[in-house]
C-alpha cells in the first residue's frame, strides 16, 4: 500500500490546520454572527442515513461531518478524517481520523462510523437512501440492501478507534467525492439506541458538527448554536444558524427584503434581472449542478413516431433554448445542448453539432427531418408531454408547445401532481417527459449513470458503447475523454432534448462572507462563514 | 334534549367509522404512493418500508389494525415522511398554533362581522349601512391569499412593526397577520348575513308590536330582534368556526406558522397516509361535534324548535 494523496486540494490544505472561516485582512467582524438562512419546506428529518432531501442535507451539514468536507470551491478537504492511503488496485481505502469528539464529549471513532454505514445499507432501517451506498460501491452493499447478506459483511471496518479501513467491489474514482453526503456521516450509537426514532429531538440530538441544535419548531424554524466541542470551534465565527421555512418564494423574498432573511437561493422565475437592477451587490447568480431536459420515451410503451431518431432530432433542434433562458427563466441559467452540467469538476465540454447552427437553422432542419420521416400538414405528428405541478415547468411547455407547433408538431400539455408523475415516469407511462437531474457528486457520472442500461432513465434509452465506456471510466486515470463520447452518443441517438443547465440565483445580505459561490453543488457550512461590521 | 344529545352521539360513531373507512379506501386507491420516488427505491428497500409500515397487509387489515391501533392506543401511527414523528406529536405540534390563530381570528370575525351588520341594518340606507356595506364587499373580494401578501408589504416590509412569519406562543405580534388575514372575508360574509337576517327580523310582527307598545329602540334591538336575527348567522357560525380552527393552508404557507393546514394538504399530496387519517379524523369529529353544538344553541335561541 502507498501513501497516497488524493487531491491536490488535499495536499494544499494538509499544511493548514483545517478550513474554516477565514476573514480578510482589514476586515472587521460585526457583533451579531448570526445567519438565517431560508428553506422552502419544512425539515422532513435530520437522521443523516433517513434523509433524502436536500433541505434536510443543509442543516444536517452543520449538525455532523464526515470524513470529508469541501472547501469554498467543493473541492474536498479533510473533515474527520486527516489523511488517508489508497491501496494500489484502488480497491481500499484507509482513513486516519483526528482526535474529535461528539457535542456529549464522547470521542468520534471509526467505529461510529462503520455503525452509521452499517445502518444506512442494512434494511431493517429501510433508508430510502440505501442506495447510496451501492452507489460508492462499497463491497457487498448491494447484497447487504438486498437483506442477502448481513449488515457486518459491509466493506467498511475499524482497525482500531483512529483507523477505518473501506473495502470497494470496483475501482471507484469518485468515491473521496461520497463522502461529504448526509448517508456517510457518522451516528451516535449509544443515543440512537437510547432515544429510538426520537434521538433526531433537540436536546436528544448529538452530533460531531460545528453546531449542535438547539430548537426545531417544524415548518417553522429550526436553530443550531455553535458546538464547544467541535475540534475547530475556535475558529468558527458564526454563532448561531436559523432555517427559516417559508413556502411560497415570494414571500420570503419579502421577508428577505426585511431583514428577517440573510440568505435566499432561489428567486422565483423572471424576477431576478429586476432585483440584480436594484440590489446589485444582492442579487448574485451561479451555477448549480442540475440539468433539464424532455426525455423520449423509446420504450415499448412509448410512442411508435418517437424511434425513429429524425424525429427525435426535429423534435430537440426546434426548441428555442435561448428563449427559454434569457426570456422565461432570467436566472443565470445556460441553454443545454447535452446533459452533464457544464461546471462539474473535471467535465470538457464535448462538441455536439447543433449547439453551432442557429436557431433558423436548427428549424429548417427539423422541418426537413420531420417530413422526411413522413410528417407534415396532412399528417402531423401528435405528441403528449407530461410535466409535474408547477409554474415555471408550465411555462417551459408552453413555449416549447409554441416551438414544436412552428414545425407542425401538435403537443398536448399534460399536467400532473408529483407522485403521480412520478408514477407514470418510472412505469413508462408517457410520451415525452420533462425530466430534471441533481448531481449527487461533483463528478460528471453521475449525470451520465442515469442513461446507463440499467440507470434510472425513464426513456429506456439503451446503448452498449456507451455502458462500456462508463464502466471503463471507473478505471482511467482521466475519464473525461470517455464523458465527451458518451454525451456524443447521448446527443447523436437524442435520448433526450437537454434544455437548459441550471443556476442558482441567490439574494444574499452584503454583510455575509464566505458563501462558497464558486461551489457548484451548492453545499455550504455555516462554519466557513461570517459576517462583518459594517 | 339529553335523550336527543345522546342519539346524536349514537349516530356520530357509526358516521366517523364510515369517515375512516372510506378516506382510507380512497386514500389506497390514489395513484403514486408514499415511497414513490424520482429515483426509484430500490425493491428491497421498498419491500422493507412496506413492511414495516404495514402497507404489505390486505387492505381490511390495514384498516382493522388502524382502527385497532386508535381505539385501543391512541395512536395515529407513524408519519411516512417525517420519520422522526409519529402522528401524534405532529398533530400536538401544529393543532394548537391553528386552534390559537383559528379561535381568535373567529372571535374578531363575529365581533366585527356582526357589528357592522346590526349596524348597517338599524341605520338601513343611511350612510352608516353604506359604509358597512362596502367594508364587508372590500374584505368580500379580499381572499386570505391576496391579504396575506398585503399585510406582509405594510406591516413587515414597510412599517417593520410586525414579524413576517413564524410562531411563538409567548409573542402575540406573530399572531397579528394570520388572525386578521383570515377573519376578514368570514368577517364579510357575517356582515351581510347578519345585515339582511336584521332587516327581515325588524320588519316583523312581533317587532312592529313591541314599537306600538312604545318599547324603547334600544330595548327593542337588544331584547327582540337581536336573538332571532341571529339564527341564520348561527347556523352558518357552526361550520365556519371547524373550518377556521381547523387551519388554513394559505395562512400556514404564508405565514410558516406551522399550523396543522399545510400538514393536511402537504400529506394528502406526500402520500403520507398515517398523517392524512390523523387529520381527516381530527377534522371529522370536531364538524361532528360542532354540528351538534350549534343545534343545541338553536334550542336555546328560538324556543319554537324542540327535538
Amino acid at each position: 500500500m502507498t501513501k497516497f494523496l488524493a487531491t491536490t486540494a488535499l495536499v494544499a490544505v494538509l499544511s493548514l490546520p483545517v478550513y474554516a472561516a477565514q476573514p480578510a485582512e482589514g476586515e472587521k467582524l460585526a457583533e451579531d454572527q448570526s445567519l438565517s438562512f431560508w428553506i422552502l419546506d419544512a425539515i422532513k428529518t435530520l437522521d443523516p442515513q433517513l434523509t433524502e432531501s436536500r433541505t434536510d442535507s443543509d442543516m444536517i451539514r452543520q449538525l455532523f461531518e464526515g470524513l470529508m468536507t469541501q472547501d469554498d470551491t467543493g473541492a474536498m478537504v479533510p473533515g474527520m478524517a486527516e489523511s488517508h492511503d489508497i491501496s494500489d488496485d484502488k480497491l481500499t481505502y484507509t482513513f486516519h481520523l483526528r482526535d474529535a469528539k461528539w457535542s456529549n464529549g464522547d470521542p468520534v471513532t471509526a467505529g461510529d462510523f462503520v455503525y452509521a454505514w452499517r445502518r444506512a445499507a442494512d434494511p431493517e432501517t429501510a433508508s430510502e437512501y440505501a442506495w447510496f451506498v451501492e452507489l460508492m460501491n462499497l463491497e457487498n452493499a448491494t447484497a447487504v440492501v438486498k437483506g442477502e447478506a448481513s449488515p457486518e459483511e459491509l466493506g467498511v471496518t475499524a482497525i482500531d478507534d483512529k483507523t477505518l479501513e473501506v473495502k470497494l467491489s470496483k475501482p471507484t474514482p469518485y468515491f473521496l467525492k461520497t463522502l461529504d453526503h448526509a448517508t456517510t456521516y457518522p451516528a451516535p450509537q449509544k443515543v440512537i439506541e437510547e432515544h429510538g426514532q426520537q434521538w433526531t429531538q433537540p436536546g436528544n440530538l448529538v452530533g460531531n458538527g460545528a453546531y449542535v441544535l438547539k430548537s426545531h419548531d417544524l415548518g417553522v424554524k429550526a436553530t443550531a448554536v455553535k458546538n464547544d466541542q467541535y475540534y475547530d470551534a475556535e475558529n468558527t465565527i458564526i454563532d448561531e444558524v436559523n432555517f427559516i421555512t417559508v413556502n411560497d418564494q415570494n414571500i420570503a423574498l419579502t421577508r428577505y427584503q426585511a431583514g428577517e432573511i440573510d440568505w435566499f437561493n432561489l428567486i422565483p422565475a423572471g424576477q431576478y434581472p429586476k432585483l440584480k437592477e436594484e440590489f446589485p451587490d444582492e442579487a448574485i447568480s451561479v451555477p448549480w449542478a442540475c440539468s433539464y431536459g424532455y426525455v423520449f420515451n423509446l420504450s415499448e410503451k412509448g410512442p411508435e413516431a418517437l424511434k425513429d431518431l429524425r424525429v427525435r432530432q426535429a423534435l430537440s433542434y426546434a426548441i428555442d433554448r435561448d428563449i427559454i433562458v434569457d426570456k422565461v427563466l432570467q436566472g443565470g441559467q445556460k441553454p443545454a445542448y447535452y446533459w452533464t452540467h457544464w461546471a462539474m469538476e473535471g467535465f470538457e465540454e464535448p462538441e455536439i453539432e447543433m449547439a453551432n447552427w442557429t436557431q433558423p437553422e436548427r428549424m429548417e432542419k427539423a422541418r426537413e427531418l420531420l417530413t422526411e420521416a413522413g410528417y407534415g400538414p396532412d399528417n402531423p405528428l401528435k405528441l403528449k408531454l407530461m410535466y409535474n405541478t408547477s409554474e415555471d415547468h408550465k411555462k417551459i411547455a408552453i413555449a416549447v408547445q409554441q416551438f414544436w407547433k412552428a414545425i407542425g408538431v401538435e403537443l398536448t400539455l399534460e399536467n400532473y401532481e408529483w407522485k403521480v408523475f412520478v408514477d407514470k415516469g418510472n412505469n413508462q407511462d408517457f410520451e415525452v417527459q420533462r425530466y430534471a437531474w441533481c448531481a449527487d457528486y461533483n463528478e460528471a457520472s453521475t449525470f451520465l449513470d442515469w442513461f446507463r442500461t440499467d440507470g434510472d432513465n425513464n426513456g429506456m434509452w439503451s446503448n452498449e458503447e456507451y455502458d462500456q465506456l462508463l464502466a471503463d471510466a471507473a478505471t482511467e486515470e482521466n475519464p473525461a475523454e470517455n464523458y465527451k463520447k458518451m454525451e456524443q452518443l447521448l446527443i447523436g441517438d437524442m435520448a433526450l432534448a437537454p434544455v437548459y443547465h441550471y443556476a442558482q440565483p441567490n439574494m444574499i445580505k452584503p454583510d455575509l462572507r464566505g458563501v462558497p459561490l464558486d461551489n457548484v453543488m451548492g453545499d455550504w457550512y455555516a462554519k466557513n462563514l461570517y459576517r462583518v461590521a459594517e | 334534549m339529553f335523550a336527543y344529545v345522546m342519539r346524536r352521539l349514537a349516530v356520530a360513531i357509526p358516521t366517523l367509522l364510515l369517515l375512516i373507512i372510506i378516506s382510507y379506501i380512497l386514500m389506497h386507491f390514489a395513484p403514486g404512493g408514499p415511497f414513490s420516488k424520482d429515483r426509484e427505491v430500490p425493491a428491497a428497500v421498498l419491500a422493507n418500508l412496506n413492511a414495516k409500515y404495514g402497507l404489505d397487509d390486505p387492505l381490511w387489515k390495514q384498516i382493522w389494525d388502524y382502527l385497532y391501533g386508535i381505539v385501543v392506543h391512541f395512536d395515529f401511527g407513524p408519519s411516512f415522511v417525517y420519520p422522526d414523528l409519529t402522528v401524534n406529536q405532529l398533530i400536538a405540534k401544529g393543532f394548537p398554533v391553528t386552534l390559537t390563530y383559528g379561535i381568535l381570528s373567529f372571535l374578531l370575525a363575529v365581533l366585527v362581522g356582526v357589528m357592522l351588520g346590526v349596524t348597517a341594518a338599524i341605520w338601513h340606507n343611511s350612510w352608516l349601512d353604506y359604509l358597512a356595506v362596502g367594508i364587508s364587499i372590500g374584505a368580500q373580494v379580499l381572499p386570505n391569499f391576496v391579504m396575506a401578501p398585503i399585510l406582509l408589504l405594510i406591516f413587515t416590509l414597510w412599517y417593520r412593526l410586525l414579524p413576517g412569519g413564524g410562531w411563538s406562543f409567548s409573542d402575540p405580534t406573530f399572531w397579528i397577520m394570520p388572525i386578521i388575514a383570515l377573519a376578514t372575508s368570514y368577517m364579510a360574509s357575517i356582515t351581510r348575513i347578519t345585515r339582511s337576517s336584521m332587516l327581515e327580523v325588524l320588519g316583523s310582527n312581533h317587532i312592529r308590536t313591541a314599537r306600538a307598545k312604545g318599547m324603547p329602540e334600544r330595548r327593542v334591538i337588544l331584547r327582540h330582534a337581536l336573538k332571532p336575527a341571529m339564527l341564520p348567522v348561527i347556523s352558518y357560525l357552526g361550520p365556519v368556526f371547524v373550518s377556521m380552527i381547523t387551519g388554513s393552508v394559505v395562512i400556514d404557507m404564508f405565514f410558516s406558522t406551522g399550523g396543522i393546514g399545510k400538514s393536511f394538504v402537504d400529506s394528502a399530496l406526500n402520500r403520507d397516509y398515517a398523517v392524512m387519517m390523523g387529520v381527516t379524523i381530527l377534522l371529522g369529529t370536531l364538524t361532528i361535534l360542532f354540528n351538534l353544538l350549534v343545534d343545541i344553541l338553536y334550542v336555546w335561541i328560538d324556543p319554537k324548535i324542540r327535538y
